[in-house]
């Protein structure tokens, strides 16, 4: 009721925030009561699910004692490092792929194979190549996201309008800085979808790298808690994996998106 | 004398799903002399834009010559900046950008390109949407900005293709007349690609007709109009009237359907005495 009342729409911009985010927040609400009664109803065992309260206990059990913060930190630092790794190289690779029909004709195929096998499928190598440890989670991510990140790159340079290009050429533009002059900035609705997409392969290429081989994280977490049945810990880092995806969404892409591509008209259609 | 030259262009490429050999372009030469206005103006399909994208450097030719202030054309370069049908802004350049980015790309520093930039807004009507980007401006304004951002190269020549074909009727008439306001201004060499005959007759001080595929030249008609032009006069002008009947004839010529149908019609106004149709000279008396 509240959400909808003449003041909320009339309010200033805070007001508004503050609906959208009541609204955002809803289902989770519903989805928490529905989970507490279930639970509550069936008397399910604690080491099959716990009850919410159970989760909120072991989360500031996690929190008190810094743990909380030891594995997101190890979590975090890999997941940034694997995507600078990503960025840096799949954006480049995408446009070198857009700029060029006959590249793009040998390589789309395998691009397209890899994206469905990115990331998990080469956990076995990647610790093969690097061992139990740090570089090889990080090369998960990077893997994870690269291709979809290059992929998504190339049809963006690919749908960048052919009269474009012959208007900064035919405006003097160097070919070097078509580059940054056009081109990057031409595909950049797309470089954002695939920004989107890879990051969501990315945290789940991390959080299984890490079952395997890591001694520190949130997946590692997770698979230590499994075998103490503790249900709790488990669920309370999935939700922790879930929250720190969405501040990546809203606080680093949405941003990124209303300053460039909404701000220009030019926003990708979503597929 | 003449800002650019075009000697016996032809061009021919490779239909790429027949495999076939398709002339786009017969055999076509006329020439624009520096601050002259020429339409070229023809059939659809007939290869006008090939011509266009030829002297832009687009498009290679088969054989010919193109030459724009003695020089051979062999890629795009501002000399010859363009207009597109499409507007071709960017859409990540505010209305400033758009209109300084050929002058950053040749390196002239920020603070000599700003007033320029901004002297070209104020010519095409723009200033006060320095900030802007051009999907907040509409189409008419569009092209607007199109054109402040070739002028603001000094091109040897600006080659506008189809440049008001996509904007609403009314809007096409405005940005006909600030076109030649802007040409009666700054005098620059204008080449033209229009199927509109009124808009070749009212912008230019020449207009080459082309025949249809293959194409060649079928005549090139120079407008009898003074300058300044404004289209309330214009039409009101039978000099005006005169030149797109004899324009009109030109391509109804071209076209083989049109030629039948114009020899059909031809034909019964002329031996009116002797009924054309069989049926009726049976029929009657």
């Amino acid at each position: 009721m509240a959400l909808t009342s003449p003041a909320g729409r009339r309010g200033g911009k805070l007001s508004r925030r503050l609906s959208a985010a009541l609204w955002f927040l809803l289902p989770f609400v519903l989805l928490a009561a529905v989970w507490v009664v279930i639970v509550e109803v069936t008397e399910v065992e604690m080491r099959i699910f716990p009850q919410i309260t159970d989760v909120a206990g072991a989360f500031g059990e996690l929190w008190s004692s810094g743990e909380l913060f030891t594995h997101v930190g190890a979590s975090l630092r890999r997941v940034v490092l694997g995507v600078i790794a990503a960025i840096l190289t799949g954006i480049p690779f995408g446009i070198l792929l857009g700029s060029s029909r006959w590249v793009a004709a040998f390589f789309a195929p395998l691009l397209r194979f890899s994206v469905a096998l990115a990331g998990i499928a080469w956990i076995p190598l990647a610790t093969l190549w690097l061992g139990y440890g740090e570089r090889a989670v990080i090369f998960i991510v990077w893997n994870a996201m690269f291709f979809a990140l290059a992929y998504n790159t190339m049809l963006g340079v690919q749908r960048i309008p052919t009269q474009l290009l012959r208007a900064a050429r035919s405006m003097g533009t160097p070919r070097a800085r078509m580059f940054t002059e056009v081109l990057l900035p031409g595909a950049l609705p797309n470089i954002v979808t695939g920004l989107r997409v890879g990051l969501g392969y990315g945290w789940r290429g991390l959080v299984a790298a890490e079952i395997i081989a890591a001694s520190a994280g949130v997946g590692y977490s997770i698979f230590l808690a499994q075998k103490f049945f503790r249900t709790d810990v488990i669920i309370a880092f999935m939700i922790v994996i879930g929250v720190l995806w969405l501040i990546t969404d809203r606080a680093v892409l949405a941003p990124l998106e209303r300053r460039t591509v909404e701000r220009w008209g030019m926003k990708a259609v979503t597929a | 004398m003449s800002t650019l030259e075009i000697k016996n262009l032809h061009k021919e490429y490779v239909d790429a799903y027949t495999g076939e050999t398709v002339t786009a372009v017969g055999d076509v030469s006329f020439s624009v002399d520096r601050g002259e206005f020429v339409s070229i103006l023809g059939p659809s399909g007939c290869g006008k834009t090939t011509v266009l994208n030829v002297v832009a450097g687009f498009d290679k030719l088969t054989s010919g010559s193109v030459e724009v202030g003695g020089k051979p054309v062999t890629a795009p370069s501002p000399e010859r900046g363009v207009v597109f049908q499409s507007f071709a802004l960017f859409p990540w350049k505010t209305v400033l950008g758009n209109v300084a980015f050929g002058l950053r790309m040749r390196g002239v520093p920020r603070r000599e390109r700003e007033p320029v930039a901004r002297q070209y807004l104020e010519l095409v009507g723009l200033e006060g949407f320095e900030r802007k980007f051009p999907h907040e401006l509409s189409g008419g304004m569009q092209q607007r900005l199109g054109v402040a951002r070739v002028l603001a190269n000094e091109p040897e020549v600006m080659l506008m293709d189809e440049p008001f074909a996509s904007v609403d009727a009314q809007t096409r008439r405005k940005l006909q007349e600030d076109l030649t306001d802007i040409f009666q201004a700054k005098r620059p060499t204008v080449f033209f690609v229009t199927h509109d005959v009124d808009e070749a007759v009212f912008l230019s001080d020449r207009v080459v007709v082309l025949s249809s595929r293959p194409s060649t030249v079928a005549e090139i008609v120079t407008v009898p109009l003074e300058r300044p032009r404004n289209w309330r006069s214009v039409l009101e002008n039978p000099d005006f009237r005169h030149t797109v009947t004899h324009l009109t004839d030109l391509l109804a010529g071209g076209r083989a359907h049109g030629e039948e149908q114009a020899e059909r019609l031809s034909g019964r106004v002329d031996s009116s005495s002797e009924p054309p149709v069989r049926a009726d000279a049976g029929g009657e008396s």
